[in-house]
């Protein structure tokens, strides 16, 4: 009994004094936040924590709104498609599973108005459809977002066909064996599956009518779709299931994978993004790094006292681990206020984009700030602090007696491998991350050999300067502060290595963001088609080539289109000769887009093979001594015997399987063509030109049926082509994309802007380095200007030298973050970001220039408040000051 | 035990409660300290003894250098002799490694210091609550408070450190050192820092504390003056103490 009564007691005991100690540790960092180190390490906590956050919060929220809307695009979360109708047994699993699910059923049918006639996309929806956003449809009323599609005897329709048959709201359109009644007009529609690739116009439909029609007929190619919404748990349970439709040839759509993206920019934002994040936590580390010393500098005295009044070792490690646990708490605190509001003000310049809802903010990047604030405190504090602890007593009757500071092998060490660990955190690559700090390491090393170097370099070109006619001549400050920063050599060596990982991550994110702009310009330049001419007859083809004349440049270019189907593959039904994975791919049950060409199309770029040769041009490597004209006569008289040289789009011989020397055959109408592959190509799909998979060599397809396609931009709004091309060739199609170009490009900007915004955070972050260090060498320089007015020196030279000081040690840092900088772009750009290293000419005047005004600037300011000190208090004559 | 323990001469001349019944409060025998210089070996103290007992004030002279911060610092048990015995309310220090030395000291040994040792970003009353806050107690505040008016500052709680005279400072000081009710107040050199009057001010307030206080005081000064107040006063030479007469003391 006695023993469990004191061991409770001694429990309480236990808590109270934890309690206690927890408390002490508060106001204890209450009365420290009086002195600037303590707030300059707040400043630099806080500010790590935003950076991270703020990323990590919008990143996380991106990443979640684009599943969603990728899921809108598809149609929903999963999206089977196959040639047949979907097994109820299938169905009811799917719904076992906890998903919504949706029928849809694709083809392609003429429709009529009267005795006009057209070939429409037909999309066959059910009352469950859209699983996910709504389609902008005019239903009488001005365009309008309907969750819904046409009811039962209703269809909306295209609005190109009002051009091409006159339909109108109100009007009877006949499909098939049935008539409906046109009551919407389709601006967008809710999922974007097929939607541009499917030339014709599109009529969707209740699912209702379609027995009605007729036109689901054995041997009639139809599509038939379920698509299916629900959380990637439930999509996941079935992973089994879908390979096990994948093998039977289901082309599988998942959202997990198979997201269609905002394409290589916003990739490339976000990866960027991230290397900011990581910027800004290491150059806040680097600043608490500074703040560090200082503070256990300036605690020295109070752990001394602490010991002389009885306070154990373990109380002294306990009561500063807590004070600075306080500050980081309250660091991440207002660092993840700071950075819900920045990625708030990201989202802000982000949302006009798209109809993008995204998500509210998760808490897994706010636990990511705290972690990464005591991880930045841990690694870039620590070994520092445990200086603290070492404090003897005796120091309050010995002023001398300083413990050895932290070695600086162990302060760099343990440094490295927070910021690894963070890297790998961040970046998810471990393999990376570890490069990146060995590389890192190796160029602090290297360095710090340079910054020796140019410090020797400083002292001995100060010693060539004039003396100085008068008393504080600009030559004389400047000898005297370069001779100043010579001397303190390990300190100054120190703030020169800080200064210049500053300037560097500073300029590199800088240089980075310009580069991406480039890229991203170049991606999409002024003179981007926005308008699609489709279906053009052979015979409107010279006519068509002379309207366009003058109008659009000459660059533009007409592509015959023929359209035709894959049969075999190396001689094997498709099925069969591709792996897997390949089985449901659409390439092999739709009408592929075949092009002949004898160049390279614009933004095409050969990654295998060889482009045709002269040789190529006709049928067969054996006729190479015919010309061209007659290949035509030759294909088409034997068009099954010949195999052609063809050039396949690279990607979709990944899936296929496919590699060069592999054949393809095609039908073609009722024609049979097979071609070996020659060449391998890689392209822009976002490129707004006309893109094929399949190029052949010309001479082989012309005497099928085909017509033409192209692309050009139109500068001119007011440009009366679009209307003399609709009005001389009423069965040419012409799309105008200046909508969605301009989507794109005000993406662009957006991202764009949300870079900059991330940029000023690693710029502050950079600052709080500059603050952080100047306020750690504040009492060195204080005690020097002390003693050079005590000799005589007047406001005007001290004042002089400590800016010529300033100045000497920006400059210096800013030529070495050049030189890094330099090479930390280039390593990212061909290593991470896929864009082209280039040398940065400007960067080696503008980094020193601006690396002497800033650092000048800041330390000035910093040390005004000690010039106005009288000598007694700047050399402690006045007791602690 | 040396002549520098027992009958002090000064005792007679002054008329403080020195209690030679108790066992002594503070006891060295044989200390000595030799500290390495470069290859050199250097002795500031040797074979040096000394007990004192509760509530005796004794005052320690010597030349600047003679080693009289080191004595105080081995005294207070903030550094190890290098040979000798040492014993610190009754318990001997050599038993103790660092941390234990600390934890004996704790809220019984109170200090006073030459250059005041105030923490800058802490205010008259935070210095004083320092000491304090080591243990946790209901009543930190109010004693710390009212140790500040006892030294006169009890308008000045919240007054940083640069914003005190030295004086001043030095009386946040003596509070600091009493506030914790400490049984021996060690003291270094606490005029050394100030004007003759302000001074003799903080001389009058240390022993009028201390007679309150009924606390053990070990002055380490080369101040004369404030010698005498002293029921004892011994010089340091040559590593060891010899007892002054009043005459010396005087002189």
């Amino acid at each position: 009994m006695m023993a469990s009564g004191d061991s409770r007691r001694d429990t309480r005991r236990t808590w109270g004094n934890g309690l206690h100690w927890l408390g002490l540790a508060a106001r204890g960092l209450k009365r420290d936040l009086r002195a600037a180190d303590v707030r300059a390490l707040f400043v630099a906590l806080a500010l790590a924590v935003a950076a991270s956050t703020m990323i990590g919060f919008f990143l996380d929220r991106l990443e979640r709104g684009l599943t969603r809307q990728a899921g809108q695009m598809l149609g929903g979360d999963l999206v089977l498609e196959q040639g047949e109708p979907f097994s109820s047994e299938l169905k009811s699993t799917l719904r076992e599973a906890g998903l919504t699910l949706s029928d849809q059923v694709d083809l392609v049918s003429m429709i009529s108005r009267g005795e006009r006639f057209q070939p429409a996309s037909l999309k066959v929806v059910d009352s469950a459809y859209p699983l996910y956003g709504a389609s902008r449809v005019d239903v009488g009323n001005g365009v309008e977002p309907l969750p819904r599609g046409p009811a039962p005897g209703e269809a909306w329709v295209d609005p190109r066909l009002e051009s091409l048959i006159g339909l109108q709201l109100g009007d009877e359109v006949r499909v098939g064996r049935t008539t409906l009644t046109v009551s919407g007009i389709i601006e967008r529609e809710a999922d974007q599956s097929g939607g541009f690739s499917s030339f014709n116009p599109r009529l969707m439909m209740h699912v209702d009518d379609l027995a009605a029609t007729g036109l689901v007929q054995p041997g009639s190619r139809v599509e038939y779709e379920i698509l299916a919404a629900g959380p990637p748990a439930a999509v996941s349970s079935l992973d089994a299931r879908l390979a096990a439709l994948k093998r039977d040839g289901v082309e599988v759509r998942d959202v997990r994978v198979d997201r269609p993206g905002l394409g290589r920019a916003l990739e490339r934002a976000e990866k960027y993004l991230a290397l900011a994040g990581l910027a800004a936590v290491l150059l806040a580390g680097v600043a608490v790094a500074m703040a560090t010393r200082r503070y256990v500098d300036r605690h020295l005295d109070t752990a001394a006292l602490l010991r002389c009044f009885g306070a154990s070792q373990r109380q002294l490690t306990r009561l500063f681990a807590l004070q600075l646990g306080w500050l980081a708490l309250a660091a991440s605190v207002c660092g993840a206020l700071l950075g819900l509001a920045g990625q708030a003000g990201l989202l802000a310049l982000l949302t006009a984009f798209l109809p993008l809802e995204l998500p509210p903010p998760g808490p897994l990047p706010l636990a990511l700030g705290v972690l990464t604030a005591l991880a930045v405190l841990v690694g870039f504090a620590g070994p520092t602090l445990l200086r603290l602890k070492r404090v003897s007593a005796l120091k309050v009757l010995r002023r001398e007696l300083d413990p050895l500071p932290a070695s600086a092998w162990l302060v760099v060490a343990m440094a490295s491998l927070v910021f690894g660990g963070l890297m790998w955190l961040y970046s998810g690559d471990l393999w990376l991350s570890a490069a990146l700090l060995v590389g890192g390491l190796v160029m602090l090393v290297i360095l710090g050999g340079v910054g020796m170097l140019l410090l020797s370099g400083v002292l001995r070109l100060a010693a060539l300067l004039p003396q100085g006619s008068h008393g504080s001549s600009p030559t004389r400050a400047l000898r005297l502060g370069a001779r100043q920063l010579g001397r303190r050599r390990q300190a100054s060596l120190g703030q020169l290595l800080a200064f210049a990982v500053t300037f560097a991550a500073m300029a590199m994110i800088g240089l980075v963001r310009g580069d991406l702009l480039t890229a991203w310009q170049d991606q999409l330049p002024e003179d981007t088609p926005n308008y699609f001419a489709i279906n053009i007859q052979p015979q409107e083809r010279d006519a068509f080539v002379e309207t366009l004349a003058g109008a659009v440049d000459d660059r533009t270019a007409l592509y015959p289109m023929v359209r035709g189907r894959i049969t075999a593959l190396n001689g094997q039904a498709p099925q069969e000769a591709v792996p897997e994975s390949g089985r449901g791919s659409n390439a092999l049950r739709r009408e592929l887009n075949l092009t002949w060409r004898d160049t390279l199309p614009e933004g095409n770029r050969l990654v295998a093979g060889e482009w045709f040769g002269p040789g190529d041009t006709v049928s067969g490597a054996e006729a190479s001594s015919n010309d061209a004209a007659n290949a035509g006569d030759r294909a088409a008289t034997e068009p099954s015997d010949k195999v052609v040289p063809i050039s396949l789009e690279g990607e979709l011989a990944d899936r296929l399987g496919l590699a060069l020397g592999d054949t393809m055959s095609f039908t073609i109408g009722a024609d049979t063509l097979t071609g070996r592959i020659t060449s391998l190509r890689d392209l822009d799909w976002d490129s707004f030109r006309p893109n094929f998979y399949v190029i052949f060599p010309p001479g082989v397809l012309e005497l099928f049926g085909h017509t033409y396609i192209t692309a050009f931009h139109l500068g001119d709004a007011q440009s009366p082509l679009p209307g003399q091309i609709v009005e001389n060739f009423p069965a040419v199609s012409l799309l105008n994309v200046e909508a969605i170009l301009g989507q794109v490009r005000e993406l662009l900007t957006q991202v764009t802007r949300s870079v900059e915004l991330v940029l000023g955070f690693v710029l502050l972050a950079g600052i709080s380095v500059l603050y952080a260090a100047l306020i750690a060498s504040r009492p060195l320089r204080a005690h020097e200007s002390g003693l050079l007015r005590v000799f005589g020196a007047g406001d005007r030279l001290i004042s002089r030298v400590q800016g010529a000081e300033f100045a000497i040690l920006g400059l210096a840092s800013g030529l070495m973050g050049a030189l890094l900088a330099e090479l930390a772009a280039a390593g990212i750009y061909a290593g991470w970001l896929d864009l082209a290293p280039r040398l940065h000419p400007w960067l080696w005047i503008g980094l020193p220039l601006g690396g002497a005004l800033l650092v000048g600037l800041i330390g000035h300011g910093l040390s005004r408040s000690l010039r106005r000190q009288t000598p007694m208090a700047s050399l402690g004559l006045l007791g602690e000051s | 035990m040396s002549s520098t323990t027992s009958s002090s001469t000064m005792s007679s001349t002054t008329s403080t409660s020195s209690n030679h019944d108790l066992a002594p409060i503070l006891q060295a025998r044989h200390l000595g300290k030799q500290v390495r210089s470069g290859d050199r070996s250097l002795t500031i103290l040797s074979d040096l003894s000394l007990t004192v007992f509760p509530g005796e004030t004794v005052a320690i002279l010597g030349e600047s250098g003679a080693g009289k911060s080191t004595l105080l610092g081995l005294l207070a048990g903030l550094d190890a002799p290098s040979s000798g015995e040492l014993k610190l309310f009754g318990e001997s220090l050599a038993a103790l490694d660092e941390d234990g030395r600390a934890q004996l000291r704790a809220g019984r040994v109170g200090f006073v210091f030459q250059n005041f040792q105030l923490l800058p970003t802490l205010t008259a009353l935070e210095n004083v609550l320092l000491p304090l806050e080591l243990a946790p107690a209901a009543d930190n505040d109010a004693r710390a408070r009212d140790w500040l008016m006892r030294v006169g500052l009890g308008e000045r709680l919240d007054h940083l450190p640069k914003q005190l005279s030295g004086g001043e400072q030095q009386r946040v000081a003596l509070a600091r050192a009493f506030v914790t009710g400490a049984e021996l107040v060690f003291a270094d050199e606490p005029t050394g820092n100030l004007d003759p009057a302000t001074g003799e001010r903080i001389i009058e307030r240390l022993f009028a504390l201390n007679r309150e206080a009924g606390t053990t005081l070990m002055l380490v000064t080369h101040d004369h003056a404030l010698a005498r107040r002293c029921d004892r006063c011994l010089r340091l030479i040559d590593g060891q103490l010899v007892d002054m007469t009043l005459e010396e003391v005087g002189a």
